[in-house]
């Protein structure tokens, strides 16, 4: 498998006791991947060190086979990139800052699609930038980044802070784009159920720490909440990951899950406890589990 | 026709796409020589994967329900009227695995839900 983003132990110290530690993100070309976490996990910092902005003080980063930063001016032609904070010029006009941004990229620059999005988004060409509503600018940035033709996109919580109208155009946007051209995407969120039903990979970042990272639909599959009637205390060779117990009402226990198949019913034959239920979760409630186990795991150490 | 498509079903999206064109062929609502959505606007639509709604097509294309023409679109292919009646009963049939896996979580016997049944069906009737 090729990847269109690889790194092998990242690491950036971000604050006092906050850092980027041992980051590895595999992300598959051709696939949409969505980058987990919940706010000051450490996201937008990662993607800024895919991006040359922030120096990564360990490890290695590759975009789209380029070596990050040394190679990166060859590769960022190719990667359309919106960032969390948008850059744009206050005292330009849309058109100007349209025309602005495809000067940049040259014969890449698809035109056509640029006018297409402009009118699908409802974006005069001749407002003033500064005059631009928080989710028009977004649309705008949208725009640029798409009409660049990238073959990675790398999105900083797209949709955050927008409302859910925009938020509909923005991502069917960016599906449309990637129906056309099979591009990457790399997207990040803290919206669980914005990607449940986009992304094929998932990346879940956790205090600046990668705790998973899987095909969606093996993530989902694998996730279950157990009701199981006299649980024991201990249970040394369970063979799926139990994330948390909860006791519910008498004596049944609820567990969630990971690694879960429906062979291993049979492990409970042999155990002194009984399976009374399995029951799906969605991917939030499955996401929350996950960073609450991997919070009790640091609290652990 | 899409309107069912739910994300948080643990049934994997790409067979809720096919299971709704076969819904729907079985219905009659969609006939033969009908036009689906291409990959791209359904994709958009849903707000999916466009491979979610590939893998959806190349399921039904395999089992001949669709024909997915190069450049001009995807359409729904003659299929005899025995298979509409099977697919009708496909369907069903897993309804009623997933109520008996319902039943044996409440503890109720085989011969409860026959009964239940029995009841229901002269019920509506009536």
């Amino acid at each position: 498998m090729s990847y269109a983003i690889e790194t092998r132990g990242l690491g950036r110290v971000l604050g006092k006791g906050f850092e980027l530690r041992d980051v590895n993100l595999n992300v598959p070309t051709g696939s949409i991947y969505g980058f987990l976490g919940a706010n000051g996990s450490g996201k937008t910092s990662t993607i800024r060190c895919l991006m040359g902005l922030l120096k990564a003080s360990a490890g290695s980063i590759r975009v789209l086979g380029a070596e990050v930063p040394q190679q990166l001016p060859s590769a960022l032609v190719r990667v359309g990139y919106v960032p969390e904070k948008l850059h744009l010029f206050e005292k330009l006009t849309v058109e100007e800052m349209i025309r602005f941004h495809s000067v940049a990229f040259e014969a890449r620059w698809d035109a056509e699609r640029g006018e297409a999005l402009r009118r699908e988004f409802r974006l005069r060409p001749d407002t003033k930038i500064q005059r631009l509503s928080k989710g028009e600018a977004g649309k705008l940035m949208m725009l640029l980044a798409l009409a660049q033709r990238p073959e990675l996109l790398i999105l900083d919580e797209p949709t955050d802070g927008l409302d859910p109208v925009v938020r509909r155009d923005v991502l069917s946007a960016v599906l449309d784009y990637v129906a056309d051209a099979g591009a990457t995407v790399f997207i990040s969120s803290h919206l669980v159920f914005e990607l449940e039903r986009i992304c094929d990979w998932v990346g879940v970042l956790d205090a600046g720490t990668i705790v998973a990272e899987l095909p969606m639909q093996v993530f989902k599959d694998g996730l279950k909440r157990l009701r199981v009637a006299s649980a024991p205390a201990q249970l040394p060779d369970a063979p799926f990951v139990v994330l948390g117990r909860h006791t519910t009402l008498g004596s049944v226990e609820e567990w969630v899950v990971r690694g879960w198949n429906p062979s291993m019913q049979q492990w409970f034959d042999g155990a002194s406890c009984e399976l009374r239920d399995v029951i799906d979760l969605d991917l939030e409630e499955g996401f929350v589990e996950l960073l609450r186990a991997a919070r009790r795991r640091e609290e652990g150490r | 026709m899409f309107d069912r498509i739910d994300p948080r079903s643990p049934i994997p999206l790409y067979s809720q796409i096919a299971n709704a064109v076969r819904g729907a062929v079985a219905a009659g609502e969609l006939r033969a020589g009908d036009g689906l959505p291409s990959v791209r606007a359904l994709a958009a639509e849903l707000r999916v994967n466009p491979a979610t709604v590939v893998q959806a097509y190349r399921e039904l294309e395999t089992e001949m329900l669709i024909d997915m023409r190069q450049g001009a679109g995807t359409f729904v292919r003659e299929v005899p009227p025995e298979r509409h009646t099977a697919e009708r009963r496909r369907e069903f049939r897993q309804r009623v695995r997933q109520l008996l896996d319902d039943a044996a979580r409440l503890g109720l016997t085989a011969t409860d839900v026959a009964e239940i049944l029995r009841d229901e069906t002269t019920r509506g009737r009536s």
